[in-house]
Parts: structure tokens; sequence; C-alpha cells
């Protein structure tokens, strides 16, 4: 069984980022959406948690968030447009949004 | 087969009535009999402390809504080992019973384990 | 594949907007929706008397003309709805409150609405926080 966690809150605000990485299953997913985006800003704590587990771990954006604020994002990370958020949610076994 | 559900409680019982709305989720599914655990992590945990005072705040005592939990038919009670750490909690002093003290990996494979999963 | 798609968050969150966004595209890809279902802070995405800005998204308005459109079950946790004074003319008037809020498409109900949707679809989509 695989989960895609989807993450919509400011990893500088809160622990949900924190706490989603440290229960995450190893066929498990992010999708980061909302403010949960800012994790790929260059230089800060989250975004180097990331990277640390660039190839184990399977990691998207929402397309739409990454642009509004203007993120440049890394290459190992899958940009997704809403359809493909769908196809994501029916990919995965189920879905954790961490509310 | 009814499918399974993971409620994962991360609200502390002072935030709020999202604390509450989570175990009246659970509360609503025993009711049916369906098959539920209910995982307290981060400040979810902090609804397991025992001898609060809910009558202090004005509020409903949630403790006497956990434990009857397993009345309810929920008897899959999870809390999480890192949280009551960060806390400075005990898993010995809790005050809801039958429950399982569980470490992140664990976690990972309980979640995995149910159908589906909500996270308040 | 049938989705059950539950919302936590008022209209104005970007949440409320997304799980719109979500809902539409998963019709749009010849997905189905068993059910909606609005509970916490999510049963205020339901009401009529939001006044949305004119040169903003109207989102209330758009989960209306969307559930009505697609004659798709749109449920307001009753419980949820009345501690934060989403009523519709029934709760209205057992409880002697001024006025309505909810109205056709979204029915009242409780949360055994939201198990029995998880029950029959293959896939439950929360959506709220920020």
């Amino acid at each position: 069984m695989s989960t895609l966690h989807v993450l919509s809150h400011s990893p500088f605000a809160d622990s949900h980022l924190s706490s989603c990485l440290r229960v995450l299953g190893s066929h498990d997913a992010i999708l980061l959406c909302g403010d949960a985006t800012y994790a790929l800003t260059p230089s800060t704590t989250a975004r180097q948690t990331l990277d640390a587990k660039v190839g184990s771990l399977a990691l998207f954006v929402l397309d739409e968030d990454a642009k509004a604020r203007n993120l440049s994002l890394p290459d190992w990370v899958k940009s997704v447009d809403y359809p493909e958020f769908v196809a994501l949610s029916v990919q995965y076994d189920k879905v954790n949004t961490w509310l | 087969m009814p499918k399974s559900l993971l409620i994962i409680s991360r609200q502390s019982p002072w935030s709020g009535p999202s604390a509450r709305e989570a175990l009246d989720i659970a509360l609503a599914g025993g009711a049916f009999d369906l098959p539920l655990g209910m995982l307290f992590m981060d400040d979810g945990v902090l609804q397991l402390m025992p001898s609060q005072r809910a009558g202090a705040l004005q509020q409903k005592d949630i403790t006497a809504n956990l434990q009857a939990l397993s009345m309810f038919g929920v008897e899959d009670l999870f809390a999480c080992h890192t949280s009551l750490a960060e806390r400075g909690l005990s898993p010995t002093e809790l005050s809801v019973e039958p429950l399982q003290v569980l470490r992140d990996q664990d976690i990972a494979a309980l979640i995995d384990r149910y159908d589906q999963v909500i996270t308040i | 594949m049938k989705f059950a798609i539950a919302l936590y968050s008022p209209a104005h969150a970007p949440s409320s907007r997304r799980a719109l966004l979500f809902a539409q595209a998963a019709l749009a890809g010849g997905h189905e929706i068993v059910r909606l279902f609005f509970y916490q802070d999510g049963v205020h995405s339901a009401s009529s008397n939001v006044v949305t800005p004119q040169d903003e998204l109207d989102v209330p308005a758009q989960w209306r003309d969307f559930v009505t459109q697609h004659q798709l079950d749109g449920v307001v946790c009753i419980a949820a709805g009345l501690r934060r004074g989403v009523l519709n003319t029934q709760e209205a008037e057992r409880y002697s409150r001024p006025a309505a809020n909810l109205a056709e498409p979204w029915d009242l109900s409780g949360l055994g609405q939201l198990h029995d949707a998880v029950q029959a679809a293959d896939r439950l989509i929360c959506f709220g926080g920020p």
C-alpha cells in the first residue's frame, strides 16, 4: 500500500512537514501545495531536509502554487496540475491530507 | 468487507473544536460498527493528559468522551511515542486505555494498514 | 474511480478553491464523486450569505453552480453547521434564528454521511487548512 501525503502549511510555521517526514512509508509520496511549497525555497532547513531525500522520496508540487510564489524547482521535483493531482490520487492507494 | 479508516488527531484539546470534531468522527463511525482506528500525534497527545480540568475554561470534558471510545467500538487507539516524549509525557500516565504507543516507523506501517486516513 | 471529497475550510481559504478545482478535474477526467461532505469550517463554504468582492473569485457561488450542474450529493455536517451559524430554513425555525443561510443544492445531515461516503468511494480526499 502507498500513501500520497498532501501538505499545505508553511514549513516555517509549524510541524506539519517534519511530522509527515518522520512517519513517511517507503512507498509514499508528498505533494506540496499552498504555503507548503515554500519548503522548496533555497538555503532553508526545509529545503535541505528535502534535498537529503533525493532518490528515496517522490516529491510533487502543485504547479499553480509554485508559479504564484515564483519558486524555481529542483529538477528532481515534479510539478503537477489538477488533472495530474487527480491521477496521483488514483495512482496511490490513499491520500492523507495534513489539515 | 467494510473499509477501515484511521483518524489522526493532532490538535490540543484547548485549541478550539478541532479535537472534539475529530473525536466525533470516530464516535459516529463506531456507532456504525465500522473498523476504525484513532492515532494521537503532535499536540493531539495532549488530549491524553490525566487530571485536566475543562471546567476551568467552561468547556466540556473531552477525557470522558475519549474513555468512551472503546465502549463505542473504537478499540484501536494509538499514541505517537515521539510526540509524547517531546511533550514530557510518560506512556504510563495517560488517561485513555487500551492505548498502544508507537514509534515513528510503526506509525508509517499503521497508516499503511488502513484503507483511508483523515488527519485533523 | 469513485471519490469522496471532504472539505474542512471556509470559502476564503485557498484549500476551498483547491478542493473545487480538484473536484472539477476529477469529473472532467471521467471519475465519479459519490459525495461532497463539508465539515468543520468547511460549512462556511456552503453559506449563501458570503458576499465576495466583485473582482475576486466567488468560490461559494462556484461550489453551488458545480454541485447543481452535476447534480452532486452535497452534504453539510449539521452539528458543525449549527455551531458555526450555517442553518437551513428548518434549523433556523427550530432554534428560532432570524435567518437561514443554507439552501439548495446543499443538504444538512450527520457525520454518518461521511462514513457512508468513505464506504462507497474508492478514495477519500480531504481539503482544509491554508
